[in-house]
């Protein structure tokens, strides 16, 4: 095992005047279970392409361990790849589908047969083996793609949203599946997809990029409470953070944060390090996750200085939680995510606490968050 | 890789070993700048019978494709300054004997590389013949009915043991069966004739009747296949196309011509995709033979009306919607958003535009679009 470096990659495609990834620098450990995270044409399949060998890198240096691998070709680079669009050999059984890598590597007959079968039994695949890919349902495929990863037992698994062509149902059941066997097989793995379900729930670490720039690479918990920029904040979180521009101002010796239907109280210590950076008397993003606007009237008791009101749109009931829809905080919607006992309504008007401890406040310009940078 | 004959020669003047070895062109560097520490010279491509040390042991540069160099290693320490200058200058004045590096290492492969030489003269030719002279039909094998692909690799294939020819053959052997046949074209391009028995190979016992692929989809599935294995285990990045089963002998001209066309229409048209099919890009080639000039005039036209087709949102949106038959609901899930933020942007497309593409009329005209805004943005 192994882990991946990569030193301001740079990947240019000839015609074309941006890059599509940035100086990308990032240092990958040994077992580590990273995720490449981002919208689409963020530039994180072009990044897990370079690693894979199938893309040229234009600029930078790339190593697997402690090999540049710049200039060695994919099949000489000891790594597996399972990617969206993975084809089994049509034309081979599941057996004969997992062994080929190996036996092009000339393994031994009793090695091949041991790995494949052991690997089979991992992935709960044994009684399949003798059929071709067209009698397989669609997660059987997927498990023996993942297969024909794992008997090679490379330095480093590459993989491409490899459960994109999954129902939903599969999908949470074979991410389970994989986190599971990354752990047991203690290897470094790389993993791309713009779910940030799979992200937040299988990696040790995150990168989130766009626009071919990596914007934050944290673990999940820090990205999640700790982001760096708008964008970062805005991604990650379902439903996603709220938004709502407005102005700071000083008054009673308190730091107030005012738009529309607006005006709380900033908490001491976070208005202390606004008011250092000069944001005093400025247009600021304030960034609150749904769930950190409270209904119970203990929280509302509790927190006098950040009470909103405003009006139920729409009140989605999820059975275990309550999205609230509403108007009146600021100029869009403001979405809240409630106990799904509390028993709103769609149309009537409601009273909540901003928890402004976990607030995030964005500069308007640069779009970064003023607590973290 | 056989030693020549020459260095048989050099070893019984020298009398000591003399190696034919294989370096990476960064591994040579290194011992080239050992060789002239001092001297200052600065080290560019490898020339013929330039000089490099390791281990204490003079090593030449044969030839090199780029990647690698190929080497004479000769395992004597003590050659005089005279001795290895000498050396040097007769390795870059021996041209033909170093021709035994890189010519057809096997009967197969000479027969492949004549046969693709006609293929590529009678493409060239104004009057082209169609079938195949009688001695490149190797005893008449190719009249038997075979699966055409074309594969354009990226990248300059790096030789590593043997030449390259030799070592895919090998490796299309093994993956798709003994009876199979390699032709290299120009450049990085190769035309593989594969057995028809591919096809019912692919089929599954298990099976319910009536559940049979069709012929497209047969081979679509042997071509996805056939690329994951050689991306993954030979040439990374590389395009593959393939055509309806034929006889190589009287169709090789025809095949390599509509595979060609297939590569190059994919390449435009879809770029990102690695895998051509023949029968899905008729309205390509359709608008490829509209010249440039009124293909140009024809999208500023449109797109001046609204920047709506440029956003990408909007492109992967519609490029999904399509790829699934203008189906609503898939299209929604493919996407992972809900089917109301669909017709949302469905319906912004239509007030922007006056297009609407759950209308069929509407949707033609958008996807012929797309498709031009694609080969005409970069013009």
């Amino acid at each position: 095992m192994a882990g991946v470096r990569l030193e301001h990659v740079y990947k240019k495609y000839p015609g074309s005047d941006n890059a599509s990834v940035k100086d990308f620098h990032l240092d990958i450990k040994d077992k580590e279970f990273l995720v490449l995270v981002g919208p689409s044409g963020c530039g994180k399949s072009t990044t897990l392409r370079m690693i894979a060998g199938l893309e040229e890198i234009s600029e930078g240096k790339l190593y697997i361990g402690d090999r540049l691998v710049n200039d060695v070709a994919p099949k000489d680079r000891d790594i597996a790849m399972v990617f969206q669009s993975y084809a089994l050999y049509p034309h081979m059984n599941v057996y004969q589908n997992m062994a080929f890598g190996l036996k092009l590597r000339k393994f031994k007959k009793a090695e091949i047969d041991k790995r494949v079968r052991e690997a089979a039994k991992i992935l709960d695949i044994e009684h399949l083996l003798d059929r071709k890919p067209k009698a397989l349902s669609g997660g059987q495929r997927q498990r023996v793609a993942l297969g024909r990863a794992i008997v090679r037992e490379p330095q480093v698994f590459l993989m491409d949203e490899p459960l994109s062509n999954l129902d939903a149902k599969l999908r949470g059941q074979m991410r389970a599946e994989i986190s599971k066997l990354a752990k047991r097989l203690e290897t470094t793995v790389i993993y791309v997809t713009h779910d940030q379900i799979e992200a937040m729930t299988m990696g040790d670490r995150i990168v989130v990029m766009k626009d071919g720039v990596i914007q934050q690479a944290a673990s999940p918990e820090e990205l999640y409470n700790h982001p760096v920029n708008l964008f970062v904040a805005g991604f990650i979180g379902a439903p996603a953070m709220n938004f709502i521009t407005g102005g700071l101002v000083d008054q009673g010796g308190a730091l107030h944060f005012k738009t529309t239907g607006i005006d709380v109280v900033v908490p001491e210590g976070k208005a202390k390090t606004l008011r250092e950076k000069g944001y005093v008397g400025k247009e600021v993003i304030l960034g609150v996750r749904p769930e950190d606007l409270h209904e119970e009237p203990v929280f509302i008791e509790a927190s006098p200085n950040t009470v909103v009101n405003a009006h139920v749109e729409v009140a989605e009931n999820l059975g275990h939680e309550m999205y609230l829809y509403l108007n009146g905080i600021g100029n869009d919607t403001v979405i809240a995510r409630v106990d799904g006992r509390a028993g709103m309504r769609d149309g009537t008007n409601v009273k909540l606490a901003i928890d402004m401890n976990k607030a995030h406040v964005f500069d308007k310009e640069t779009e970064l968050n003023v607590f973290e940078v | 890789m056989s030693t020549p004959n020459w260095m048989d020669q050099l070893q019984q003047i020298l009398k000591c070993p003399v190696y034919h070895r294989k370096l990476t062109v960064s591994e040579w560097r290194e011992h080239a700048a050992r060789a002239s520490a001092g001297s200052g010279k600065a080290f560019g491509a490898p020339q013929p019978g330039q000089l490099a040390e390791r281990d204490g042991k003079p090593l030449f540069a044969l030839r090199t494709d780029g990647q690698y160099v190929d080497v004479m290693e000769i395992s004597r320490s003590n050659l005089t300054e005279t001795d290895k200058a000498l050396i040097g200058w007769t390795i870059g004045q021996l041209k033909s004997g170093l021709a035994g590096f890189t010519g057809p290492a096997s009967d197969t492969e000479s027969i492949a590389m004549q046969i693709g030489q006609w293929i590529i003269d009678q493409l060239e030719s104004e009057h082209p013949e169609s079938t195949l002279p009688d001695n490149l039909t190797i005893r008449g094998r190719l009249f038997t009915e075979m699966i055409p692909f074309l594969l354009v690799s990226e990248h300059p294939v790096a030789e590593t043991a043997g030449s390259a020819y030799t070592e895919l053959e090998k490796l299309l052997r093994q993956f798709l069966a003994e009876d199979i046949l390699l032709i290299p074209l120009k450049g990085q391009e190769w035309l593989i004739w594969g057995p028809t028995s591919l096809l019912t190979d692919t089929e599954s016992e298990e099976r319910a009747a009536g559940e049979e692929d069709s012929l497209e989809e047969s081979l679509a599935s042997i071509c996805s296949g056939l690329y994951e294995m050689l991306a993954s285990e030979w040439i990374g990045d590389c395009h593959l196309a393939v055509a309806y089963p034929a006889s190589p002998a009287t169709s090789m001209v025809e095949t390599t011509r509509l595979l060609r066309e297939t590569v190059y229409l994919g390449r435009k048209f879809h770029v990102g995709n690695t895998i051509h099919l023949p029968w899905l890009i008729h309205l390509e080639r359709l608008l490829d033979s509209i010249p440039e000039s009124q293909r140009i005039r024809y999208v500023e036209q449109v797109l001046k009306r609204s920047d709506v087709f440029v956003e990408p949102e909007i492109l992967a949106t519609l490029e999904t919607f399509f790829e699934l038959d203008c189906n609503v609901s898939e299209t929604a899930k493919k996407l992972y958003i809900h089917r109301n933020t669909l017709l949302y942007r469905l319906d912004k497309l239509k007030q922007e535009t006056g297009l609407d593409v759950r209308q069929f009329r509407d949707a033609v005209l958008v996807k012929i679009i797309l498709l031009l805004y694609k080969v005409t943005k970069r013009a």
